[in-house]
């Protein structure tokens, strides 16, 4: 029996093998561990659930295995785990700056970060590629876009850092950044969360009193139904906001890496051919899937691939489970930098209501990181193999050390 | 605008309520999409396209909010 709870078995990365097996077996497969679920593993299921939000709630119990107290949920808040009406509201304040044109007028600046990590890389002949590179160009450019200065851009590392590696690296004192709030209340329980909130107040204030311009201007000032956002609402956005911009995004790009150095040929092909930029970039973001799942909570009995299910159960949606279903992209291993854009990858989730926000923006980091390798036909080398992150929730890599031939 | 001359063309419309405002729609046909400033999508009025692009246009919408406007067809 496999307990899919267990971030052990992540240790190495997807557990291809354990979910090619459940792909291939009736029905849904019930969790018998210390938390019971029902996994969905195949593609077709999975946008089936993503897309109905009345029978698969985000706001009943949590979007995470374990079940939280529900002034737990209230205090923690945000777009992502609340259903429609409210999360639509929440997402369409900010939801044109992410759109695939918006994020063009962004071009310029992420290239901007993008080349100076890898000049100073370059530099050095190597390093950490998670902390040269992978962390701070996603971090630099959510914090632009959210307004939050050049100088504070280490401490959101730090913060964010601590929310999903927190349970693995040194343990955090539940009073670590003046925090005085129960863990339970806290996201990730973790005492950062609350570092994160005393931070997004502060910036809030003064982008209260000198508006200029950035997102935080903009939520400092949004009205809901006439009414400011609540205290609570507005810094549990800015947290969603640094947390989903970053921690995903860097995944994604420390998988590139381990990409380019275990297959260079991929790499030439499109620096040969610059049209499978957009390609290339989905393939990595589809072979790292970094958010391993999220989960659902039915609220009516319904069934599912002949799974008959009751109001209550949890739902846990595999996307790195999805994004290697044979019967949906041929030859599913093979990392290929030109497999068709059609049918999509579910790293962003399954479309519907929650369909990542960040998506374009994600793609177009991408897609830039991966334009710059090339244009300079960087050779990387992997002394040791990466070590990921302690989760059954991210497909992390902590560090990786490369060396450039 | 029409890949197809074989389809007849037709309109689309887009559910306000279910847009999420990803902008694929946009980006593939911004001849006949456009977001307005809730990150809504948009029709331009008039504007169609063939059978086979509408079907394509409304698979690739994350959100499902595209459908064909029988009135507009
Ligand atoms: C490769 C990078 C990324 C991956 C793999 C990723 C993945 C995801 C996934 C799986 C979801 C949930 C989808 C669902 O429930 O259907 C999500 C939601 C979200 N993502 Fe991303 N994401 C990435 C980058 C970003 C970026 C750069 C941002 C920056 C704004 C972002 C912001 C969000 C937000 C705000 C949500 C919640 C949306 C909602 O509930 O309506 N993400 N993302
Ligand atoms: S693609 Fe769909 S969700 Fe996205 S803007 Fe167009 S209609 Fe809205």
């Amino acid at each position: 029996m496999i307990d899919l709870a267990d971030p052990g078995i992540y240790s190495n990365g997807i557990p291809q093998d354990v979910f090619a097996d459940l792909r291939g077996r009736q029905g849904l497969h019930r969790n018998e561990g210390p938390d019971q679920f029902w996994s969905v593993t195949r593609h077709g299921d999975l946008i089936d659930v993503s897309r109905d939000t009345t029978t698969f709630s985000s706001e009943v119990g949590h979007i995470q295995i374990y079940d939280i107290d529900p002034d737990a949920l209230d205090a923690r808040a945000s777009m992502i785990d609340l259903d429609p009406p409210i999360h639509t509201v929440l997402r369409r304040l900010v939801s044109s700056a992410f759109t695939p044109r918006h994020v063009q007028d962004y071009r310029e600046a992420i290239r901007a970060r993008v080349v100076d990590c890898l000049d100073r890389f370059e530099a050095d002949g190597g390093g950490d590629w998670v902390h040269a590179v992978a962390a701070p160009v996603p971090i630099g450019v959510i914090c632009d876009l959210m307004g939050v200065p050049e100088e504070d851009h280490e401490y959101m590392i730090e913060l964010s850092d601590h929310l999903v590696a927190g349970t693995s690296s040194e343990p955090l004192s539940p009073d670590a950044y003046g925090n005085t709030t129960e863990l339970r209340l806290l996201p990730f329980n973790s005492p950062a969360a609350h570092g994160i909130s005393e931070y997004a107040r502060k910036l809030g204030e003064e982008r209260r009193a000198r508006p200029t311009g950035d997102l935080m201007s903009k939520l400092i000032a949004a009205e809901v139904d006439g009414e400011r956002l609540t205290d609570s609402q507005f810094t549990n956005f800015f947290r969603l906001m640094i947390f989903a911009g970053n921690e995903t995004t860097r995944s994604a790009m420390a998988h590139l890496a381990v990409h380019v150095a275990e297959h260079p040929d991929q790499f030439d092909r499109v620096r040969t051919d610059p049209t499978l930029l957009e390609t290339a970039a989905e393939e990595v973001i589809r072979y790292s899937s970094p958010i391993l799942y999220f989960r659902r909570t039915v609220t009516a009995d319904t069934e599912l691939a002949g799974t008959p299910l009751a109001a209550g159960d949890k739902i846990v949606m595999w996307y790195a489970a999805a994004n290697f279903d044979r019967s949906v992209f041929v030859d599913p291993l093979r990392f290929d930098v030109g497999r068709p854009k059609q049918p999509p990858n579910v790293a962003f989730g399954g479309g519907g209501a929650h369909f990542c926000l960040g998506a374009s923006l994600a793609r177009l980091e991408l897609e830039l990181l991966i334009e710059e390798i090339v244009a300079r036909n960087l050779r990387f080398d992997l002394p040791s193999p990466p070590k990921f992150v302690d989760s059954n929730f991210v497909n992390g890599i902590e560090h990786l050390e490369v060396r450039l031939k | 605008m029409s890949e197809s001359d074989a389809t007849p063309n037709v309109g689309l419309k887009v559910d306000a309520e279910v847009c999420m405002g990803i902008g694929q729609c946009e980006m593939l046909e911004p001849e006949v999409f456009e977001l307005d400033d809730l990150g809504i999508a948009q029709v331009h009025a008039g504007s169609v396209v063939s059978h086979a692009r509408a079907l394509e246009l409304i698979d690739r919408c994350p959100s499902g909010a595209i459908t064909i406007d029988e009135e507009a067809t």
